[in-house]
């Protein structure tokens, strides 16, 4: 069997999360067991005007019912087509692509970073790590957004028993501000502890989480987002400069890069 | 017996007459997640400089309708990263490997494929006469009949297997080009490089694409490149190689029947990177449909009103 193939699925769950936010589960997808935290699906729709792939973060799997979710948010011409979707749709996947998440060691307290639109890839990282045994306590959810409707998905995120930490920019849910202030107030009062971050988000956020990593000196990824025509890294299209030097590209180098490697 | 899809072009057998374009597979590395490259009738690489190139910063890709728009710019290991790193790959790949080759002078075009003569490895080379992203030693080449013919020789004095001009859709008469590549002794000629073309985001009032403007391709330039291919069927006899917007066997039928002996696949792998394999094995339905003994038969037989 090939690495990759292109494979025909249909939508089989389709919930509106509100505020232009949807969940979405494709069934069946072979390869739901292949997916990793951090890994992203690219997405085509049987028939639509958009001519290149979507691509999404992955934020959950049932390998056993070879199911596959995305939570996406409408930005654009492609994601608005998506949210238009039925039931029973059919979608073409092309992935897992991407590289993963690397776990926190035993003694590493995980502070995950979501703002936006960017959470659904720490939800499926989260939900990892606690399956395979870290305990929920030990994870720090800091969850930015606009406003308390855009902190989606919310109370699935406690089932999982972590420590949500809800900020808004307005102050309509948790605290008000944002959500890197809410980290770098943490860091500071747990300094000495061991710590390892990981965020994904608006650019904005990810240039405060590299400099906040680099300025506490602690270890951790971050997930870029680039638009992608093919996903697989043949086309050049997605590249971000690093900071030895040259360009790396988001789709197959990344999308999960260390902290201090990208140039943000 | 034969597949039927087996081609000749200057020489060179071709297991089938399906080619990846430049530029749209990279040295072929990434493709072998899907498919053995030994399925292709030949890998085509992306342009090759005498030095590498990181090209221009993003955003250097734009979706349009039917196509995209790009401005990559020619990035790129350069030649001696690419034979210290890349030929080695593809001496595993049992596929013919054809080298696209770009400069900024006549002198590095003959420089990076008098490097490449020493290596067996490459089948070919294609000559990328029409890049239209990159400031130097981008269409120049391609859009002066004297410059084509004069480039093509210089390469051909250093490089011993055929040579392939590639030609731009750029011009006002693209059979000037494809005569004078044909005078300079080219072996072959495939058309078309991208079109021409530019976007812009109307909040910002910038062009979508850091170069300002950029090439489209994709099914939207299929019937540009249709056109093309049969005007220079009509005025000159070296074997043609169709590319643009090909996506289905049914594109490729339609390049045969305007006057091209192979065809590349570009754009289309970036939404389906085994579009490929489709192609191949629709082709090979349709000649056992149609009771065609080799593909080569439909070579040119439009039938013209």
């Amino acid at each position: 069997m090939t690495k990759l193939t292109c494979e025909d699925t249909f939508l089989i769950k389709r919930r509106d999360l509100k505020n232009n936010y949807f969940s979405y589960v494709f069934r069946p997808y072979s390869r739901a067991v292949r997916c990793k935290p951090g890994n992203f699906v690219h997405i085509r729709l049987a028939s639509s005007d958009v001519y290149f792939r979507r691509a999404m973060s992955v934020a959950s799997v049932n390998p056993d019912r070879e199911e596959i979710e995305i939570i996406f948010k409408i930005f654009g011409r492609g994601t608005a087509l998506l949210a238009g979707c039925r039931r029973h749709a059919p979608v073409n996947i092309l992935g897992p692509l991407g590289n993963a998440f690397s776990f926190p060691r035993k003694n590493e307290k995980a502070i995950i970073v979501g703002g936006g639109v960017g959470f659904p890839p720490l939800l499926f990282l989260a939900s990892e790590m606690i399956r395979k045994g870290y305990p929920p306590g030990d994870i720090e959810f800091f969850y930015g957004g606009r406003r308390s409707g855009e902190i989606v998905e919310r109370v699935r995120i406690r089932r999982l028993g972590v420590n949500l930490r809800p900020v808004t920019d307005d102050g309509s849910y948790g605290r008000k501000g944002l959500v890197t202030e809410a980290v770098e107030d943490y860091v500071r009062k747990h300094a000495g502890e061991r710590m390892r971050l990981y965020g994904c988000g608006p650019a904005a956020m990810l240039k405060a989480m590299d400099d906040l990593g680099m300025k506490y000196h602690l270890p951790g990824q971050l997930s870029l987002e680039a638009p992608m025509p093919c996903g697989i890294g043949v086309c050049l299209g997605c590249v971000v400069p690093l900071r030895k030097g040259g360009h790396a590209r988001v789709c197959r180098d990344g999308p999960v890069f260390n902290i201090g490697e990208v140039l943000l | 017996m034969t597949s039927g899809l087996n081609v000749n072009i200057a020489g060179v057998e071709f297991v089938n007459p399906i080619m990846t374009a430049s530029g749209c597979c990279g040295y072929g590395e990434e493709l072998t997640d899907f498919f053995p490259l030994s399925r292709l009738g030949a890998l085509v690489t992306k342009t090759i400089t005498i030095e590498p190139r990181l090209g221009h910063p993003p955003p250097r890709t734009a979706e349009t309708a039917s196509g995209m728009l790009n401005a990559i710019g020619l990035a790129n290991v350069g030649v001696d990263r690419f034979i210290s790193e890349k030929i080695p790959f593809l001496e595993k790949q049992k596929t013919r490997v054809i080298v696209n080759v770009g400069g900024k002078t006549i002198r590095e075009y003959a420089e990076v494929a008098a490097r490449l003569n020493d290596y067996g490895r490459v089948d070919m080379i294609e000559l990328n006469l029409g890049c239209p992203n990159v400031s130097q030693g981008g269409m120049e080449f391609g859009t002066d009949p004297r410059m084509t013919e004069r480039t093509v020789r210089e390469v051909k004095k250093v490089f011993a297997r055929p040579v392939i001009a590639k030609l731009t859709p750029n011009v006002t008469d693209i059979t000037r080009i494809a005569l004078a590549a044909e005078q300079g002794g080219a072996d072959a000629l495939s058309l078309i490089n991208s079109v021409v073309g530019m976007t812009v985001d109307v909040d910002t009032w910038r062009p979508t694409l850091t170069f300002n403007r950029g090439g489209l391709t994709g099914p939207a330039i299929k019937p540009i490149a249709l056109a093309r291919v049969y005007a220079v069927y009509e005025r000159c006899r070296l074997p043609l190689i169709g590319v643009g917007g090909i996506s289905t066997y049914r594109d490729v039928l339609e390049f045969f029947l305007c006057g091209a002996t192979a065809v590349q696949v570009g754009t289309a792998l970036f939404v389906e990177p085994d579009a490929p394999l489709r192609i191949i094995k629709g082709l090979a339905d349709y000649i056992k449909t149609k009771k065609i003994d080799h593909v080569s038969e439909m070579v040119g037989k439009v039938r013209k009103y």
